[in-house]
């Protein structure tokens, strides 16, 4: 029997002509993608494959004459296991059994240290939350949510390697005893993080070790900046922005969302909500800010901009120009003035070439946007800002900087210069030369990166380390540096060691240990710490036997005393907070040192810095002087959003985590546009632009017809890509909204693989050593062999493509648990948009959806507003479906939210959420409680000023291609939305799922006997079936799954200690989905209880003449977060208690109360609003509208802010 | 041709089917009794590695619940006390009873056989893993640990008295009157609501003075806003 096909309604005249999808399928509204959207998990996600029941049924009748054979032997055993209560011998201080304890601490990043503060239970961290003490703490990155489980990593490295073999920790401290001893030309090279600790053992190592040089690399960081950063302020100089400070805001390629962060996400959220930020005003669009964005692939960033612009890597330092001799012009005469104009005479205008190419043909439009954009940053001078990609040349960040003086942006405005301990640290490229020529002979390698892999192919980084003659890797996995260096040293993780780090303002944060090493890791502070140390033995009584040798400590001292590296943070926090325990007791609770922030930097000699302006500038613009064609791509490399730069390979959480644009996951791709995919011919003859495909919004343009089927046989085609000699074999997908004649590649995947692929590391089988583990092997491409060093190593030209007709499996998620419906994702315009003013298209946000308008209001079962349809005999029911206390809501807010995974992460590390692999993932099971829904969405007609679709030649007239190209993009984060009428609970034949007092649609697992009509019942998809036992078998051994009872249980030693010890491990053949983190309610819950008690022991009489009245028993206002909320980097997400009228999501639902006729209402915020609202479901979780800002001088404005998402 | 089978087999199917279905019924009768926590739980005695007695400990010397299981009020487990805890007084008291052994391996590190490993005592109460049940919330709003546990103050070897199957949590929670205590009683193994009331005069919302232990039960529960859940994630998550 075939499923009732809910008719969805049409969608108004008014509100079609504005396409959005979520794929190439969804664009050509391919049968496939059908099939997602009217199917609960996409088909044969339920099914076995021939081959898998084949192993199925060998096993189940093994399994059969196993267990006939065994059930003699269990009646006899028929017996109560005994088990056992073990307590601490002594009872540590702090540790109450079954309470977590929180402790503050910091991650250690590039970017800036992370504040956090740790969960810990009984001496594991399982989870990690920001600081929200902190200046610097708001929010947290999918990276930093998943670091947690680097730390149980199983392919982590335990074992001291000497030339790729095991040795000891013995062996290697006599190794590093003679380092000590006759020291040599020792170079030790660093990660770019600031670590004050380590800048002042460097001090005393180089007065230890004359010889001694220091070097930072971390690949991604970006030279050019660096460089333009130590010549313009000085060496070490860093430049942070503050975006409450910033009204207009251009990026050049600057990602500072997502894969280049810079400055705090809740500021830019602040400035996005226009003085809407906690909901205690409605947006104004006077006080919004406006973005700006130049890049070439869809970034986290660009979904966010008000105005994008897609251009190739190379033209993005001539836009620059063209945007800063606008800016000259426009501006009064003045040093910055003529600096400006000095830095930008020597740019060539745009030519009408690439005019045309930007705006099909349109060169007028091209002057338009330029001039638009620079007179809107004019006009805001001071509090404009302009931005430019870290992994950018010298040239673009010089011209950057001249810009933002011209526009005031240094000192009171958004940018400040800053000292940063960073100094004196040499480059990758210095370390090179000197090995080259012998100035060095030791390498100490301490930083996260992995030189010998991410190095570009040019700098021949490994035949320089193979110069040295003793190299030492300090490092978490067995990479490729740790095979090519003479020893491997097993590092502590960031929560198992004592440090000290700077966040990107410059808080001095301390990083305090959670638990010893598990592996006997060494921290980078305690190997600097022994060697410094070390010197001063007297070795000649070493070795005469009269005194003993020393013992690498690491973890504790000798005889359970702290480690070195806690005297030596002790040591650096005594000259920057203070001497005695006072201070560091204080710094140590609060995880940082109240009121330190770096110095503002002095800025460098400014001759020197001209001139290496000019200079930097004439060299990139002469390399890149020929824009792409097709015979000529340009080649562009980024970080990863899962990998990063390849450090969190082995990461499941991240792999599994797909790309927050593309919605890969496992994988990295080379991304295209669809014009440049069919001009390339990627897809196969008959494929050819199918101008005319019908969808029910009209006519859609310019798309290649997919061949992808993007279910469970996803495939991509297979290319080579040629880079003057150097090749690479790869996989294509179609990006939309991406630059043509460019081709994008994330970075960081290829390190290892078992089935041979090209350029990839072999893995042999059984390898303890190989460089990636089961997670990390056969994933991606290694792009890193076709970079160079021109163009700052992350941009090529002159690509050649060959068309290999070969194809690669590839798990896409994005049309996974597709919702079918009408206005899901809401979008308006600060500007007029036929005829309505922004406050008029704000109020009509929650009549968005086609009946939405004319639906009868929803009347929700649990807050009764007095409406007649539950009066008569079920009044006197209410109360029993009817909390008093609590009623859990949640508002999301499109506005704010950016699409990066956070939430998603946070939720797997909350929930004990498994990950499944990547063939169950593009089968369509991944178990994910959130998943993040990203279309793309551009208007296909033109308007009038009334909203009516312009007609020309009786045909309904396009857009021009350059806006249909270039698309904007919505994320929409989706988990259960707790609906009060909750579709899933009426077909539950056991009753499993229900509903509690306090409005969850709650999930009871041991009740579950899985039907799934549940999942086959929820319009929003939230839903999640345990296909197999995730937990228990290792999904990541092919086959494993299918072999029940007889697969591989281990995942590893240690992944059970990260499970969070409230929540269910959910077992096979069982429903989940999302809780609104019930485990938190509860415990928030239960705390308040205690107050009966402690009010009776205040009043110091009887309990039973102290009243508990509902006010007591209310969980305090906001104190309950969920871990999506709280990992949220722009809080976009608010949680709490509807019945509490302080409480932030109370004021994102309603902006107050009315009483008429003694009958109280809320009156809604209305840019709230439900998803679905028209069938009923009456959901605790609603969305808040998307606000786009255009500048009405610019040639998209009319085309911006019209992004509601419709389905077919 | 001779009829094979005698007339009185026409009604055999019948005769085997009704025996075969009163003995199945009755299988299942009896292990449908076997298998519930009443049956199989109730009355589970293991020996400890140290035969500690509640009834001298609590009953005759009046230690209270809390000195050993400490943070019962703040923690959803009741924590079985660490070693140190018992080294406390058994220091100085019968500090040579072989009984004690375990206690000073783990922990006199002057005894001959020690080795720091620490006790494992038998688990008797276990809920299964998907149950949170949390010892705090039901303490702090006035239930005992008679109510669930059973006098063990007068239990000589700790055994389980009661089932902690989910219908015996579900009686509670349907009416949780009937086992409301005063939270200065809760600790008090012996309390007898009939005594209480006749010590205490406690007056009820209108003034009056409450008489039965069951008006008393109920009193508490409006008093103190007592509204235990009977939805599935107060204990299931």
């Amino acid at each position: 029997m075939s499923k009732r096909i809910w008719q969805h309604p049409e969608i108004p005249a008014e509100e079609t002509g504005v396409s959005s999808w979520r794929s190439v399928g969804e664009l050509e509204n391919s049968e496939a993608f059908r099939a997602h959207l009217e199917r609960e998990f996409p088909e044969g996600s339920g099914h076995l494959s021939e081959e898998d029941r084949e192993s199925s049924r060998r096993s189940f009748l093994k399994l059969m004459g196993a267990s006939s054979a065994l059930s003699g032997l269990a009646l006899v055993s028929c017996r109560r296991p005994e088990s056992y209560i073990v307590p601490y011998k002594k009872a540590p201080e702090w540790i109450i059994p079954g309470k977590p304890l929180f402790y503050a601490s910091t991650r250690p990043c590039a970017e800036g240290a992370v504040p956090l503060v740790v969960t810990t239970y009984e001496g594991r961290p399982t989870k990690l939350e920001t600081n929200r003490e902190h200046s610097d703490g708001g929010g947290s990155s999918a990276l930093t949510q998943a670091s947690v489980l680097n730390l149980y990593d199983p392919k982590r490295s335990r074992d001291f390697l000497y030339k790729g073999a095991k040795s000891s920790r013995e062996n290697f401290a006599k190794a590093l005893g003679e380092l000590a001893k006759t020291p040599g030309k020792i170079a030790f090279v660093c990660g770019e993080d600031d670590c004050p600790t380590r800048n002042r053992l460097k001090g005393e190592l180089a007065t230890v070790f004359p010889d001694a040089r220091f070097y930072s690399y971390e690949s991604l960081r970006g030279l050019g900046k660096r460089a333009t950063n130590d010549a313009t302020f000085g060496d070490g100089a860093e430049v942070v922005v503050d975006f409450e400070k910033a009204d207009r805001i251009l990026s050049l390629d600057c990602d500072f969302l997502g894969i280049d962060p810079h400055g705090n996400g809740i500021a830019f959220a602040k400035g996005r909500q226009g003085g809407a930020a906690g909901y205690k005003h409605g947006i104004d669009s006077g006080k919004m800010h406006r973005l700006y964005m130049v890049e070439t692939a869809y970034s986290l960033t660009g979904g966010m901009a008000d105005h994008r612009l897609r251009v190739a890597p190379s033209r993005v330092l001539r836009l620059a120009g063209a945007v800063a001799k606008q800016i000259g012009n426009g501006m009064e005469d003045s040093p910055a003035r003529q600096e400006l104009q000095s830095v930008t005479e020597n740019i060539p205008p745009a030519d009408f070439e690439e005019k045309r190419a930007l705006f099909g043909g349109d060169a007028k439009k091209f002057d338009e946007w330029v001039k638009g954009c620079a007179a809107d940053l004019l006009k805001a001078a001071g509090r404009a800002v302009v931005l430019a990609g870290s992994r950018h040349t010298e040239a673009l960040h010089h011209l950057v900087i001249a810009m933002n003086k011209a526009l005031k942006a240094y000192g009171e405005g958004p940018l400040s210069a800053v000292r940063t301990g960073r100094e004196g640290y040499a480059t990758i490229e210095h370390l090179v030369k000197d090995l080259n020529e012998g100035r060095v002979d030791t390498v100490v390698l301490l930083g996260p990166s992995n030189p010998v892999y991410d190095t570009p192919a040019d700098l021949n980084f490994a035949s320089a380390l193979a110069k040295a003659k003793l190299s030492i890797h300090l490092g978490l996995r067995t990479d490729a540096t740790a095979k090519a260096c003479t020893w491997h040293v097993p590092a502590a993780h960031y929560l198992e060691s004592w440090s000290d780090a700077r966040t990107a303002t410059g808080v001095y944060s301390l990083v305090q240990p959670m638990i010893l090493p598990l592996y006997d890791g060494v921290s980078e502070l305690e190997l600097l710490s022994q060697l410094a140390t070390w010197k001063e033995i007297d070795w000649a009584k070493v070795e005469s036997g009269e005194a003993e040798a020393p013992i690498l400590l690491s973890g504790e001292g000798a005889k359970g005393a702290a480690s070195p590296a806690y005297h030596e943070v002790r040591k650096s926090f005594a000259g920057i907070g203070g001497e005695g325990e006072d201070p560091w007791t204080e710094a140590l609770k609060n995880g940082f040192l109240t009121g330190s922030k770096y110095e503002a930097a002095e800025g460098g000699a400014d001759e020197v810095r001209k001139l290496k302006a000019e200079t930097a500038l004439e060299e990139a613009l002469s390399r890149t002087s020929a824009a792409p064609s097709d015979e000529s791509l340009e080649l562009h490399f980024m970080a990863d959003a899962s990998v990063w730069d390849g450090r969190y390979i082995d990461n499941g959480w991240l792999q599994e985590a797909p790309d927050p644009i593309s919605k890969l996951s496992w994988d990295n791709a080379a991304y295209v546009s669809p014009r440049t995919a069919k001009r390339l011919k990627v897809y196969k003859e008959e494929t050819k632009l199918v101008p005319t495909t019908k969808t029910p919004f009209g006519e859609v343009e310019s798309a290649p017809k997919p061949e992808i089927d993007e279910g469970k046989n996803a495939e991509a085609p297979v290319v080579v890509i040629d880079i003057k000699g150097r090749k690479l074999r790869i996989p294509v997908l179609v990006a939309f909204g991406h630059a043509d004649h460019c081709i994008s590649i994330p970075v960081g995947y290829g390190q290892g693989a078992t089935d041979g692929r090209e350029g990839v590391v072999r893995i042999r089988e059984g390898d303890p050593y190989a460089s990636v583990g089961l997670v990390g092997q056969n994933t991606g491409f290694n792009a890193n062999p076709l970079r160079s060093r021109a163009h700052g190593g992350f941009l090529e030209t002159g690509a050649k493509v060959e068309v290999t007709g070969e194809k690669y499996p590839v798990a896409l998620v994005q049309e996974h648990n597709a919702m079918n419906g009408r206005a899901l994702a809401r979008e308006v315009s600060t500007q007029e948009v036929a005829h309505r003013s922004f406050e008029q298209q704000v109020a009509k946000v929650a009549k968005q959806g086609p009946v939405d308008s004319h639906a009868p209001e929803n009347i929700s079962l649990y807050m009764r507003k007095g409406s007649t349809t539950w009066e008569g005999d079920r009044k006197k029911h209410a109360d029993l479906v009817s909390d008093k206390i609590h009623q859990w809501g949640m508002a999301i807010d499109l506005n704010t939210c950016i699409g990066c995974n956070s939430c998603m992460v946070a939720c797997q590390a909350e929930n004990n959420i498994p990950i499944v692999g990547k063939k169950q993932v593009a089968m369509g099971r991944e178990m994910h409680w959130i998943r993040m829904d990203r279309y793309y969405a551009t208007p296909t007609y033109e308007r009038d000023g009334h909203g009516h679709i312009e007609k020309e030649d009786g045909k309904k007239k396009k857009v021009p291609s350059w806006v249909s190209d270039n698309p904007e993009l919505v994320p929409q984060p989706v988990a259960c939305m707790q609906c009060e009428n909750a579709p899933c609970e009426t077909v539950c034949p056991v009753n499993a799922t229900v509903h509690t007092e306090e409005g969850l649609n709650t999930m009871s697992y041991n009740r579950c006997i899985g039907t799934r009509y549940c999942a086959n019942n929820c319009p929003y998809k939230v839903r999640r079936f345990n296909f197999f036992d995730y937990n228990k078998r290792n999904p990541l051994i092919d086959k494993n799954l299918y072999k029940g009872p007889f697969g591989e249980k281990k995942v590893g030693e240690a992944p059970h200690l990260q499970r969070n010890p409230n929540v269910s491990v959910r077992m096979r053949g069982v429903m989940e989905k999302c809780t609104y983190c019930v485990q938190r309610l509860e415990s928030a819950k239960i705390k308040q209880k205690q107050i009966g008690r402690a009010k009776t022991l205040e009043a110091g009489v009887n309990s039973t003449s102290v009243a508990v009245s509902i006010e007591d028993l209310r969980v305090k206002t906001d104190s309950v977060r969920t871990a999506c909320q709280d990992a949220c980097p722009t809080e976009a997400i608010s949680f709490g208690n509807l019945l509490d009228k302080k409480s932030r999501v109370w004021r994102a639902k309603w902006t107050g109360e009315k009483t008429e006729d003694g009958l109280t209402a809320k009156l809604p915020n209305p840019r709230n609003y439900d998803v679905l609202n028209y069938i009923g479901t009456v959901p605790r979780t609603s969305y808040l509208a998307r606000v786009k800002n255009p500048n009405p001088d610019m040639p998209d404005a009319k085309y911006r802010g019209l992004a509601t998402i419709n389905t077919a | 041709m001779a009829n094979f089978f005698p007339r009185w087999t026409n009604v055999l199917p019948l005769k085997i089917a009704v025996c075969l279905g009163v003995a199945g019924g009755g299988v299942v009768v009896a292990f449908t009794y076997y298998a519930t926590p009443k049956a199989q739980r109730v009355g589970y005695q293991p020996a400890q590695p140290i035969p500690y007695d509640h009834s001298l400990h609590v009953g005759q010397l009046g230690l209270d619940c809390r000195y050993c299981h400490s943070f019962v009020e703040h923690s959803g487990q009741a924590n079985v006390p660490s070693a140190n805890t018992c080294w406390n007084c058994h220091q100085h008291v019968r500090k040579e009873s072989p009984k004690l052994e375990p206690l000073r391996r783990a922990y006199d590190e002057t005894y001959a056989n020690y080795d720091g490993a620490p006790i494992k005592w038998v688990r008797v109460h276990t809920n299964p893993d998907y149950v949170f049940f949390n010892h705090s919330a039901h303490l702090n709003r006035g239930i005992s640990c008679v109510s669930c546990h059973g006098k063990v103050n007068e239990m000589e070897v700790v055994y389980q008295a009661k089932s902690h199957s989910m219908g015996f949590c579900l009686d509670c929670h349907r009416d949780p009157a009937r086992h409301l205590r005063p939270l200065e009683e809760v600790f008090n193994l012996d309390y007898d609501p009939k005594e209480y009331l006749e010590t205490h005069e406690i007056l009820d919302a209108e003034g009056n003075v409450i008489k039965t232990p069951k008006e008393l039960g109920e009193f508490l529960k409006q008093h103190w806003n007592i509204q235990s859940k009977e939805s599935c994630s107060t204990c299931h998550r």
